[in-house]
């Protein structure tokens, strides 16, 4: 059996190990376009804030390809398959045939549309290179542009403030993360991050960089003019399968797999932040580009790849993230859009002592939380929203800071009656 | 292998496992060394209270395959194949608290601890008393507790399925990826938005 494995993020490496546990004789290519030996992508965002090295940032040894028997092919980005064939074309020209494909290639950060984007000093934050490249310049930085308040940018913004840079952050909606927590929580983080010294904009973009081969300034869509010595683009990422076969390969936002990780053409999978699959919370089909997904599907990819039919459950998007001693966890969703008049809200604040939950369920089943403070034992209800398990607890067990697996134990064990209404 | 087995029925909620857990983690190894000690020696099994107030000893189950592993970032959690533990590295953990997201037992906690020589706040967790056992000795918790709700020893099959059962009163387990019922339709559904796509645009280019 020969598998070819395009992309050596997380996903890919997952799958790797996944083959060879299942296949200890096929031969096994991994082409990927970044050199490092596997390593842990979010950890960039401690690079930057400098609370480590980038010699910490590899999660797997030097040896890991030879180890697992695998021939890697990297610095070279596959720029088309050909699917017919059962072929991979390499930047070469050469071809090397496939009998199982794996697409992992993760998402590319998506450009702006400014002028001045080629000045120095302007960086996406994807790669380790990327941050390696910022921290060599942040000596000579006094003032930051962050564009974005998604989780790239919200990361950029905290690592350049903990390196006591100053920051301004332009972002389109109203606060900071809107994809992961509501409004208040938003505000909440965006609150804490102004403390020391961020600077928010919203609803302006950058119509142009300027300076003299390295930036010094933005001109704003408002007309206003913000000086900067860097910027950091944070606008999102698009899932990285420009280069397929649209014709072949189903792709929505990202390309379309069923529990399987199979995508629509046959013997060809897709696992991490590429694929779209099924939202376990949503109900619907959506890319959930965050790394235990990326493990997850890679895992379940790889052993569907070597003939051991797994299935997958689907993905729900979470995250957790800590802003100086402020901690924050979201799962599932929160979106407007996806709530009818099956869905309730469940809601504890005490604002004293910083803390603030919501909770969302549908038809008595969660289907998002965002916990600011107190957030240890929020894998249980992560854990809650991947099950679908109607809810036993009361509304006041549930959004309690207190909340303890003792008490879901124990309304399972005496026959849960399931409340809607706060029992106390 | 022998192991912690949790009959949480027996639990009277006495919390001397978290006292002994505490004192099985701390630098002196005694209670009045261990409460003189600074940081406090952390417990790293939770007695929580139900809906009648009845104890419930929570602990580290030691999955197989353990989320918290999968969604560690720094690949600080690894398993210890000797006692089959799930441990953190305490040198690798970034205090990231991605394994408090993955715990369906809500068991990870991060704090300063007397035994994390860095002075760094870590995910601190059950670690089976891995050195305890290695020295030949049961686990703290399992030799305080009197009324037989935990216990070390062999797990024979009859409770080998009752863990099981207490693990999934509520919570999927981490190997439950079974077929979601709903996949099939909704993407036989997206792949025909995909192909009215390409329609269009093949009738729009031409
Ligand atoms: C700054 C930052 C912070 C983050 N923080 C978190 C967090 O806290 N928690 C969380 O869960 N997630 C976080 N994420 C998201 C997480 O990093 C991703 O979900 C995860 O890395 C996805 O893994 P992957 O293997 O699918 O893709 P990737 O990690 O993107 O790997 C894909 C690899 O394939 C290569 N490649 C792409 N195209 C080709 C080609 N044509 N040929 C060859 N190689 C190719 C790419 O160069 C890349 O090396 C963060 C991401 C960033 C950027």
């Amino acid at each position: 059996m020969k598998y070819v494995i395009i992309g050596n993020g997380i996903a890919g490496t997952n799958a790797l190990e996944s083959i060879r546990r299942f296949d200890p004789e096929g031969e096994i290519k991994v082409y990927g376009d970044e050199t490092l030996p596997p390593y842990c992508r979010p950890m960039i965002s401690h690079l930057l804030e400098g609370v480590v090295g980038p010699e910490r940032l590899p999660v797997r040894s030097r040896d890991f390809y030879d180890k697992h028997r695998a021939d890697a092919m990297l610095g070279q980005r596959i720029c088309a398959i050909d699917a017919d064939q059962k072929q991979v074309e390499l930047p070469t020209g050469k071809t090397v045939s496939y009998d199982r494909l794996l697409l992992a290639t993760g998402a590319d950060p998506r450009p702006v549309d400014a002028e001045g984007t080629d000045l120095e000093n302007i960086f996406f934050m994807r790669t380790e290179a990327q941050v390696r490249g910022m921290v060599k310049r942040l000596p000579d930085v006094r003032r930051a542009l962050v564009l974005g308040g998604g989780l790239v940018g919200f990361k950029a913004a905290y690592g350049l403030l903990r390196r006591n840079i100053a920051v301004t952050m332009l972002i389109g909606s109203g606060y900071p993360l809107s994809m992961q927590v509501d409004e208040t929580a938003g505000k909440m983080i965006q609150a804490v991050l102004e403390e020391r010294g961020l600077e928010v904009r919203t609803g302006v973009s950058v119509a142009a960089f300027e300076g003299n081969g390295r930036v010094r300034e933005a001109l704003l869509s408002d007309g206003n003019r913000v000086a900067c010595d860097m910027a950091v683009i944070g606008k999102g990422v698009s899932p990285a399968g420009r280069f397929l076969p649209a014709d072949k390969i189903d792709m929505e936002t990202g390309i379309l797999v069923n529990s399987r990780m199979e995508t629509s053409c046959p013997d060809i999978y897709a696992a991490g932040d590429i694929a779209e699959c099924l939202d376990i919370a949503r109900g619907y089909y959506r890319v959930n580009a965050i790394w235990p997904e990326a493990v997850s599907q890679g895992r379940v990819a790889g052993m569907n790849m070597a003939g051991i039919p797994t299935d997958y459950r689907g993905s729900v998007s979470r995250n957790v993230i800590r802003i100086f001693d402020l901690d924050v966890m979201s799962g599932g969703t929160l979106d407007d859009r996806d709530m009818d008049d099956t869905c309730r809200t469940v809601v504890f604040e005490d604002r004293r002592r910083r803390i603030y939950r919501k909770l969302v369920l549908k038809d008595n089943i969660l289907i998002g939380f965002v916990l600011v403070g107190k957030i240890d034992a929020g894998g249980i209800l992560a854990s809650q929203v991947q099950s679908r398990m109607p809810v036993m607890l009361s509304d006041s067990e549930l959004a309690s800071v207190d909340l303890n697996f003792a008490t879901i134990y124990s309304h399972a064990r005496y026959g849960g009656t399931t409340h809607t209404e706060d029992a106390s | 292998m022998k192991q912690v087995i949790v009959s949480p029925r027996r639990c009277v909620g006495c919390m001397q496992c978290v006292v002994a857990c505490a004192v099985a983690h701390s630098r002196s190894g005694d209670l009045p060394g261990a409460l003189a000690e600074s940081p406090r020696p952390n417990p790293r099994i939770h007695v929580g209270a139900g809906i009648y107030h009845e104890g419930f000893p929570n602990r580290c189950r030691h999955c197989n395959p353990a989320p918290c592993m999968a969604a560690c970032l720094p690949g600080a959690i690894y398993r210890e194949s000797k006692t089959d533990s799930v441990l953190v590295n305490p040198d690798v953990c970034i205090n990231c608290a991605s394994c408090a997201m993955a715990c369906p037992y809500g068991v990870i906690r991060y704090r300063p601890d007397p035994l994390i020589r860095s002075g760094n706040t870590v995910a601190i967790k059950c670690d089976n008393c891995v050195a305890r056992q290695h020295k030949g000795l049961d686990t703290a918790c399992t030799e305080a507790c009197k009324t037989g709700a935990l216990v070390f020893g062999e797990l024979d099959a009859a409770m080998k399925r009752e863990t099981e059962r207490v693990a999934r009163s509520m919570t999927p387990g981490p190997e439950a990826w079974a077929l979601h019922p709903e996949t099939e339709p909704l993407l036989a559904h997206k792949r025909a938005i995909v192909n009215m796509n390409h329609q269009e645009e093949g009738r729009s280019s031409s």
